[in-house]
């Protein structure tokens, strides 16, 4: 479980400069649908799927996605340079 | 401003399977969360001044 020490630890060691947040009990993760069961032994864990999201100024989102299309930052990132310039150039 | 997540925590319901209903354009839900330095962080604080990318990962720490 990735409790806020586990994240600061983690933070330290690969020197992150944005904040590690912690949902321990799951209501941002449920409120966005993103818990998903997993039966191990007999047991089911819920555990959170990965997802990148990018949110605008307005709380609008703007990029969202799942799973194994989330391991690579690349396209949110790119969401986030477009809205960027388009907010710039306002 | 990045953000990034982590919360796998053990289920009492063993039905539960999430179905992401959020899509481009939807209002996202504001959340309340603890940062790594026990700090309070709002996705409400950011509005008018930030765009947030969030990350949500699992075990990043762990080995897992």
């Amino acid at each position: 479980m990735d409790s806020p020490a586990a994240n600061a630890a983690f933070a330290k060691q690969i020197d992150i400069k944005f904040p590690l947040l912690s949902d321990m009990n799951k209501k941002m993760l449920k409120d966005y649908g993103i818990l998903k069961g997993y039966n191990q032994q007999g047991e089911t864990y819920d555990w959170a799927r990965r997802a990148n999201i990018v949110i605008d100024k307005d709380g609008i989102i703007q990029h969202i996605e799942f799973d194994e299309s989330a391991v690579n930052p690349n396209n949110a990132l790119s969401v986030c340079t477009d809205l960027h310039k388009k907010q710039s150039s306002k | 401003m990045p953000l990034s997540l982590a919360a796998p925590v053990r289920s009492q319901n063993k039905e539960q399977v999430a179905t992401p209903s959020l899509k481009v354009g939807d209002h996202a839900p504001d959340f309340t969360l603890l940062s790594d330095q026990w700090k309070t962080v709002k996705l409400s604080d950011f509005h008018g001044k930030k765009n947030v990318f969030l990350a949500v990962y699992v075990l990043a720490f762990t080995g897992g």
